[in-house]
Parts: C-alpha cells; structure tokens; sequence
C-alpha cells in the first residue's frame, strides 16, 4: 500500500508536467468546446427534447476514442521501450502496485478532463440563462452524465492500460485502444439501435444487449436512475483488464 | 542494514540456474556463490548469459529450472523479500529522463522501504559517494553525460543499503576517468556488501574483484581467485629473455634444470636475441632458472618471467568445452 501511494503520487506528479497531458487536455477541451457550441446553435434553431448538454455529452465517444488512448498509450509502452519499468520491477514494489497506481492517476486525469467540460455548461447557464430555466441544461443532467463518464471511465482507462501493457510501441498502444474502446462503443450503440427484441433467433442476444446499451447507460445515469447492472459491468470489466495488465506486467521478460 | 539479521554463508546463491527460450539454451545447469562481503567479477563473451544470469538473479526474470537465493531468501518464492536485500543495475542502465536526479533518488528510496525519516538523508549520502551532489543533483536525468547517468545507476543501487548489488556492465562507455571514478566507488564496497559485477575490461574486474566466474555458453567454465585460476588454466610458467647465446645452447642449459621446459624464438633486434622459455608450473627451476642459466654460461642482458593476466585467464578459459570446470 505504501508503494502504491508513493506510484500514485510520482505518476500524477509526472501526467502534471508532461506534454502529453496537456496536448489531450487541449484537445480534449476544443472537441468538447466545439461540441457544446455547435449544441447551442443546433438547440437555438429548433427545438429538441435534449437540452445541449444533453447533446454534448451524447458525444462522450468522441473524446472516449481520440484522448483517451493518447493518455494511456505511453502508461506501460515507453517505459518498456526505454527499459525504466524492468528497473521499477527490481524494487520491492509489485506490478499489481505499479498497474494500479497507473490506472488511478489515469482515470484522476480523464475525470479532472471532464470536471474542466464542465465549465462550458455552466458558463453558458450563467451568462445566457435566466433562474429556473433549465432549457441550456439542467445541472442534474451533468452531474449524472459526469458520473456515467468516471465509472465507464474505469473500464476504458483500464482497456487502455491493458493495450499499453502487450506492446513497447506507444502508436500501437494508442491505435489498440483506439480499436478496443470503438468496438466497445459501437457494439454498445448496435446493441440499442437494432431491433433484436423482433428477432427470434437472436433471443439469446437480449439479455447480454440489455447489459451492454452503453448510450441507455448515460441515459440511465443522466435521468438519475442508479442501475447496479453497468456499475457490476464496467466494475468487473476494470478488474479483469487490470488483472490481465499485471500478468502481462510480471510476464515481460 | 539490519545488523542484528544472522550472516547466511553466502549472499548469493546460483544453483544449477538454466534458462531455455523454446530449444536454445542461455543458460544450463550454473552454480556458482557469493560471499557476504566479497567483490566478484561475472566474465563471459557477449551471448554467454551473463545478463539472463543477473536478471534471473534479480528476479526480472525467472529461470525455466534451478534455485536462486539472495541472502537466503529465494527470489522464484518470495521476490519481494529478495528484493529487499537486493539492488540491480541493468544493462545500459534505464532511467526517467524526465526526473531531476534527486527527484528519481528520493522515489526510489520510498520505493526501495527506506524509512521515511531517512529518506533524505540517504539520498544525500549516495549523491555525495556517487559526486553527484555539486555537479548533477539538481538536473533533469535527460541532461547529464554516460558517465554521470552511470553515477546516478549505483547511486540508486547504494540507496538502500542492501546486502547485494548486482551490476550489470557499469562501466560500459565510460572514458578511462570515469571508469576509475567508478572502480574506486565499487572497491570501496568491499566487506559492506556483496557485489557480482559483469565487466569486459578485464584489467577492471581483476584490479576490483576478489573473485572471479567465467560462463560460456551459458555454462560455468572457471570460477575462483585470479590466482588459483591461473594455476588451474595456464599449466606453464613463461620466461622472456634476452641473450647473445642461441637457442640450441639455451635449450641444452634450460632441459639441464627442467627437462620439460621450451624455447621459443621471439623477434628481436640490434644483435641480441630474445626467447621465451615455458617451463610447467610447480617446476623448482622457476626460481633457480636465471642463476642455472648464468652458470651454464650463458650472457644474460634480461630475463622477466611474464605475468599472466585476467586476460588470458580468461582466453583459457572461454576455449576450453564447456563442462570440464572445477570448483576451485
């Protein structure tokens, strides 16, 4: 436990002053700016039943797929490539201290990301809306959405640690998690737009697809409905990633 | 260090060691220990599994079959315990460039279970040993030349005071002034821990190590004192010298003390001629031989008996098949 503190603390310490961080933070925040924005426009010319925040956070895939892979890629990538994790491993410090600790400060990332989103909504609100009127965005609608992205946030950052782990490429690190987090994505938003209720030979699909609705997950958790079902998915799934990524970690010879 | 901890017979404990990568072999059946205390050189040509040795022995990597032990604790059962007493420094030495050389010391202190209230301390002393406080404590890693990376690599292997350090090519790309730098810093380790250092300049690992193990081919083919290696590997004892006198002469006068010893004409130059004479080690001529040869009438300008060195022990060695080595 003291070794994973002492990790936890050295890996937010290094994601605070690396380049890498703040070219996904900016670009994180121009996708999600540029997103909200266009959400107001759309919302101004007609109306919709989603409020824009509602619209903007229907698009968490986007930044799900092209910032987050560029923030786990060089977890475990570099440091294989440069030989510095076979040095870390010669301390007492274990590999499931050393995957955790980079996972945590990982994920503390991605929702800080998401905590700074907030600013868009909330400025808007402030500056355009009048009190009571929850037609720019309900803050409840953030904050459920805000919690859907830190506990499906879990399962991705820990996909991307894992695809960081098997090679000492960080691209292919980031193309692998790229390739992993959009066949999750899209097999959740397949899992919802076809009608596998109508087809009889796909009755076996209906109870997994119901599992896997990744976009009626946000839905649910936007609406304030707390489903323990995504919470066991994407909480199993997070372990079963992370225990792969030490194994993969005490592997490495 | 815990002093009040008992002192186990050896520090190190490699015990028919073997590492197979599908059919080939790195490294098959190797023992060999190291004392508490004793400074030991590992020898072997490039691909001999000297490297594999020491990251099976730093439990980097485990071995296919034997039995590793570091101050009694086995690295294969209990790795974190055997990394307690252990530091390792790898090949080429990998270290964040991106950390300020203090900054790296300090987290591998924590990580290494220095007491807290220590930690600072414990850095200072290793960055004042390894002369990194005036010049490199305060630079990022990224910045500091071969040489001072290599510092801050036994720096970090010194920090927790272990009772083994294993380094891996220490010395490798340094000029001669860091080299010595480095060698004094290892000398002075002496009797404090035990170190199993792999080195290619063998002039390095004899002036340094009490002991040496030569492995080729993954096989152990000596290990012992330079001495006691000498006289195991090269069964003759060479003279050089230089005379007037020829070598039909030379020869009736040196087969008159030792009929077993040689001459061998060597090139010379300005009317003089030089020979080297093989005599077998143990022979009581070696000490009689100059006195024997003035009194059989032969003109002495020079005659030095030629000192074998760790080189050629080593050449002897590395040649010889694998399998046919003896304790010593």
């Amino acid at each position: 436990m003291r070794h994973f503190r002492t990790l936890l603390a050295h890996e937010l310490r290094s994601a605070a002053l690396s380049w890498n961080t703040w070219a996904a933070g900016g670009l994180f925040l121009a996708l999600m700016g540029g997103i909200h924005f266009f959400a107001l426009i759309e919302a101004s010319r007609a109306p919709s039943d989603r409020t824009p925040v509602e619209s903007t956070l229907w698009f968490f895939w986007l930044p799900l797929l092209c910032v987050l892979p560029l923030l786990t890629m060089r977890t475990f990538a570099e440091e294989r490539r440069s030989g510095t994790l076979a040095a870390l491993l010669t301390t007492p410090a274990s590999a499931t201290a050393v995957v955790w600790a980079k996972f945590l400060s990982t994920w503390i990332v991605w929702v800080v990301f998401w905590l700074l989103f907030t600013v868009f909504p909330l400025l808007t609100v402030q500056r355009l809306g009048t009190p009571g009127d929850t037609r720019l965005g309900d803050p409840s609608i953030l904050w459920g959405g805000l919690c859907f992205i830190a506990v499906s946030g879990l399962l991705h950052v820990a996909i991307g640690i894992l695809c960081s782990c098997v090679t000492r490429s960080s691209a292919l690190a980031a193309l692998l998690a790229f390739i992993c987090l959009l066949a999750m994505t899209a097999a959740g938003g397949a899992m919802e737009s076809l009608p596998i209720e109508s087809w009889e030979w796909l009755g076996w699909l209906r109870e997994p697809a119901a599992h896997l609705r990744t976009f009626g997950h946000l839905q649910d958790f936007a609406a304030g409905i707390l489903d323990s079902r995504p919470i066991v998915l994407y909480g199993t799934g997070t372990l079963l990633c992370l225990g792969l990524a030490v194994l993969s970690v005490e592997g490495q010879e | 260090m815990n002093e009040a901890a008992p002192l186990p017979e050896a520090a190190v404990v490699a015990e028919k060691l073997t590492k197979r990568y599908g059919s080939l072999t790195a490294v098959e059946d190797l023992s060999f220990s190291v004392a508490p205390g004793e400074i030991v050189g590992f020898l072997g040509p490039n691909g001999a599994g000297k490297s594999t040795t020491m990251r099976i022995l730093s439990g980097t990597m485990s071995g296919t079959s034997g039995r590793a032990t570091i101050w009694g604790v086995s690295v294969a059962l209990d790795p974190a315990g055997a990394k307690r007493h252990l530091a390792y420094m790898p090949e080429n030495n990998p270290l964040p460039e991106d950390l300020r050389v203090e900054e790296y010391l300090t987290l591998r202190a924590r990580l290494k279970d220095v007491e807290p209230a220590r930690v600072d301390e414990r850095v200072r002393k290793v960055m004042d040993d390894c002369d990194l406080t005036r010049r490199a404590s305060g630079r990022l890693i990224g910045q500091l030349s071969k040489g001072f990376r290599q510092r801050v690599g036994i720096a970090d292997a010194l920090l927790a005071e272990p009772r083994v350090v294993i380094l891996d090519e220490p010395t490798i790309g340094l000029d001669p002034h860091q080299i010595l730098g480095i060698r004094d810093l290892i000398r002075s380790l002496r009797g404090k821990m035990a170190v199993l250092i792999s080195s290619h300049i063998l002039h390095e690992v004899e002036q340094v190590c009490d002991k040496v193990v030569i492995i080729n081919r993954g096989r152990l083919v000596a290990q012992g004192r330079t001495e006691d290696l000498r006289r195991e590997l090269l069964p003759e004892v060479s003279f050089t010298l230089v005379t007037r006198s020829d070598e039909a002469a030379l020869l009736v006068a040196c087969r008159a003390i030792e009929p077993a010893a040689a001459v061998v004409a060597l090139p010379s130059a300005d009317g003089w001629s030089t020979f080297r004479i093989s005599l077998p080690t143990g022979s009581p001529a070696r000490e009689t031989l100059a006195g024997a040869l003035i009194a059989a009438g032969i003109s002495l300008r020079e005659i030095a008996e030629d000192r074998f060195g760790l080189e050629d022990i080593f050449l002897a060695a590395t040649r010889r098949t694998p399998g046919e080595s003896r304790r010593s």
